[in-house]
């Protein structure tokens, strides 16, 4: 019975560990937090966007936060090609804004979409009706959280996609 | 030997309770679980079998397993049925080189008094592959490329209220990549001294929201032995190809049209091949509308046909089917669908001496409508009230209620009761067949023939006991009646017919784990129990013994083990055990199936693994119907750019 017992206690002491669970976002906002993060790799930003190879990537949240400090959490000892991640709150967003990511919440996108709109940023929001679109949008579809690209503002900002994000998106605008 | 086996056994059931109590669901759920998620399963984060709506599976009120893109690709699986072996809610019981019973609770029939295994709704990408010729799954003809599969959804259950008559006992959802998922190419090639299997497939963008792939796919596999040891010359071949195209015109539109063309032959011990052809063509339309909701309007058309050259015996099936469906969120907590389909199936037989149809062709009917309400009564519980009213071609109209009620305490915690009514309905298999010996019909159809019904009663929970550890347990008492048996003619016995004489209680638990002790390292195990007990119902008996409506094992095991030895090589290992039958008599047996795989570029991995490495042969279902089972071992090449 050794091999058992000793079984037995690994699984005790696996169930003791772990279990510090982040703020629990409702499912679908875990997935976009998610993505945020996961985008990195597939992105390539020209180089002025970092000052040197180990300087963070910044992913910044501007308008209404649904994350909270799950998505700081979630990128805790995170590392995209030796920049390590890191989340910032963003109040206001002016041009010069040093982020890679830039998530805009909520329906009031313009002003912010805007302040960047010739940074090299990668920006993402929600698809909404009535505000403007990031390069990358959210959009539900049969039940998961999917997105669009918008490859042709990505390239005119000196960001490129990769073709496996691309492959993955519900549409490409090029 | 055999002591030796029993103490084994002992431990591993031991091992297997201990680790289904600290044991990972399939589901992520907090952005924590969601980290080790590639971007392609993130974008699939979601269930959508059980309640049909946009629901987490940790929320879902029902006894779901999910095997995982992952599980399939480790596991080495290259056939459907072998897939189905990794979820611990099924019984899957090999009897051919080509043939499968593959069960969910019990009632898997009689083979050898004709009564097929036939309780089970299998959807491919949303078409159903149960025969409407008998219930029953023809395994040997219904197939995928394993790369391409994203998810199986097994159900343990009824779903009948949603799904339909025939998700009686279970519900099995297949569900492949969209093909902007599958992009650029793949080929796949298995060898072994028993069974060979190639593919290829072409995923490319056509435009800027429409992507599509193209696939090839063979099977080919050796004979197998009688029980007796001798050749049963049931070596067989499946040839099959499709394509599937996505398209996107809107952010709000997804349309998707597939189709798969197959053809196969299967030899036979008395000579005569059975040849088997499946062509099928679907569509299908998602809407998704800003407030959250969705509509989904789904059409396709199959034809199955299998011809048996020895006696000029042959059928085929064509059938249309068209569904609608409306989910929408009110109030936003609560969830309302609805909708409805009709499904037209075209059967043409072609009698022989031994088995023929009256009426030879015929045309059925199927159609139904369906409502349910979730009612979110409270921050942590949420009510499930649905119907479906379903009118079948032979007995009329059915009504199958559901009510389900799913309470989460706390997060990691979920409880969940349910109350549902399924039925079975009749088939021509049931109503027009006559089976026959030198020209005297020995067994006929019943015009009187009813549904056979189903009453269940399920409870179960589904915790998150830690980060890397969940189990799941489901329990349930089920009530038949009107089960199907064979009659006998007064006084002159023959010709038997089916009846509907038997009515019983099943009760039974089923029970999963997983476990990561390093994110390089997971176990999993499943655990399941069945007792069932059936009578005839007052003033009936019939040719056989009640337990003829089913031969089941009245418990299995399995555990499960995916280790990462080195950054690109996998060792995956899986174990079962499957308890005796006892009418007609199969021992219980244990096997084990592994796999290594080796990723030697970003392009190029080699594998080698093996199905049923215990024993060379193996029985796993009665001597009278089945053969033994053989030991295989593949070596495999991947390739993809």
């Amino acid at each position: 019975m050794a091999p058992l017992m000793r079984l037995a206690s690994l699984v005790f002491l696996a169930s003791l560990g772990g279990g510090t669970h982040a703020a629990d976002l409702p499912l679908e906002y875990a997935v976009k937090a998610s993505y945020l993060y996961k985008f990195a790799p597939f992105v390539q930003w020209p180089s002025t966007a970092f000052d040197t190879p180990t300087a963070p990537l910044s992913i910044c949240i501007a308008g209404s936060d649904p994350f909270g400090p799950a998505l700081s959490e979630a990128v805790r000892g995170q590392r995209v090609n030796g920049h390590p991640i890191v989340v910032r709150r963003v109040e206001a967003v002016r041009p010069g804004l040093t982020c890679q990511i830039l998530y805009v919440g909520g329906e009031d996108t313009s002003a912010a979409l805007q302040a960047v709109a010739h940074e090299p940023i990668l920006t993402v929001t929600d698809h909404n009706r009535s505000g403007a679109g990031g390069m990358i949008q959210f959009v539900m579809m049969a039940g998961r959280v999917r997105f669009s690209i918008d490859q042709a503002a990505a390239q005119g900002n000196g960001i490129a996609i990769s073709s496996k994000l691309l492959g993955l998106a519900v549409s490409v605008n090029r | 030997m055999r002591e030796s086996l029993r103490t084994w056994r002992f431990r591993y059931i031991a091992a297997a309770g201990l680790l289904w109590l600290a044991a990972t669901s399939a589901c992520a759920e907090s952005i924590e679980d969601l980290r080790d998620l590639s971007l392609d399963e993130l974008a699939n984060v979601s269930v959508s079998s059980v309640s049909k709506t946009r629901q987490a599976l940790s929320d879902a009120p029902a006894a779901v397993f999910v095997i995982t893109h992952e599980d399939i690709v480790r596991s080495g699986a290259a056939t459907l049925p072998e897939i189905l072996r990794l979820a611990p809610n099924l019984y899957v019981a090999q009897s051919s080189a080509s043939a499968y019973t593959i069960t969910a609770r019990g009632l898997s029939g009689d083979q050898g008094a004709v009564d097929f295994t036939n309780k089970l709704l299998v959807l491919i990408d949303g078409r159903s592959v149960y025969s409407p010729f008998y219930s029953g799954v023809f395994w040997d003809m219904q197939d995928v490329l394993p790369d391409d599969v994203e998810r199986v959804e097994v159900i343990s259950g009824p779903g009948a209220t949603l799904w339909g008559a025939n998700a009686f006992n279970g519900v099995v959802n297949i569900i492949t990549r969209r093909s902007g998922e599958t992009q650029g190419l793949l080929a796949v090639a298995d060898g072994g001294a028993r069974e060979r299997s190639g593919g290829l497939r072409y995923g490319g963008r056509l435009g800027e929201t429409l992507t599509a792939r193209i696939y090839l796919r063979g099977y080919d596999d050796d004979e197998t032995l009688t029980p007796a040891g001798a050749r049963a010359k049931d070596d067989w071949w499946r040839v099959q190809g499709g394509f599937r195209l996505d398209w996107a015109p809107t952010a709000r539109d997804a349309l998707t049209f597939q189709g798969d063309l197959m053809n196969g032959r299967i030899s036979a011990l008395r000579g005569g091949d059975t040849l088997t052809r499946n062509r099928n063509l679907l569509a299908r339309w998602t809407r998704t509308q800003d407030d959250g909701g969705s509509l989904e309007l789904q059409t396709y058309f199959d034809r199955s046909g299998r011809d048996i050259l020895l006696n000029g015996g042959r059928f085929s099936i064509d059938t249309y089917d068209i569904y609608l469906q409306h989910n929408d969120a009110p109030g936003g907590k609560d969830d309302f669908v609805w909708g409805g389909g009709v499904r037209a199936s075209r059967f043409d037989t072609t009698g022989n001496a031994s088995i023929y149809f009256k009426p030879p062709q015929r045309t059925l009917l199927l159609a139904n409508i369906f409502a349910q309400y979730g009612w979110a009564f409270a921050p942590s519980a949420k009510l499930t009230l649905g119907l479906k009213a379903e009118k079948d071609p032979y007995v009329g109209t059915s009504l199958l209620p559901t009510a389900r009620l799913a309470w989460k305490p706390a997060d990691p915690l979920l409880l969940w009761t349910a109350i549902s009514r399924a039925v079975r309905s009749p088939t021509p298999f049931d109503r027009d067949v006559v089976e026959a010996r030198n020209t005297i019909p020995i067994l006929v159809g019943n015009s009187g023939f009813r549904t056979e019904k189903l009453t269940a009663f399920e409870a179960g929970t589904r915790v998150q006991a830690t980060a890397n550890a969940a189990f799941s347990v489901s329990a349930y008492y089920n009530l038949y009646d009107d089960l199907k048996t064979l009659g006998i003619t007064p006084v002159t016995i023959i010709p038997l017919y089916w009846e509907n004489a038997i009515k019983g209680r099943a009760y039974g638990l089923e029970a999963w784990g997983d476990l990561s002790l390093a994110h390089w390292w997971k176990l999993r195990a499943g655990f399941s129990l069945l007792h069932e007990r059936f009578r005839f119902a007052r003033g009936r008996n019939g040719f056989l013994p009640a337990d003829q409506v089913g031969n089941d094992p009245p418990r299995q095991a399995t555990l499960s083990s995916s280790f990462n030895i080195a950054q690109g090589i996998f060792l995956d290992a899986d174990f079962r055990y499957v308890g005796p039958l006892t009418h007609p008599a199969v021992a219980s047996y244990c096997e084990l199936g592994g796999r290594i795989g080796w990723r030697l570029t970003d392009q190029l991995q080699i594998s080698v693994s093996g199905l049923n490495l215990l024993h060379k042969w193996h029985q796993e279902l009665p001597t009278d119907t089945a053969n033994q089972v053989p030991r295989s071992i593949l070596a495999g090449l991947k390739w993809r750019l």
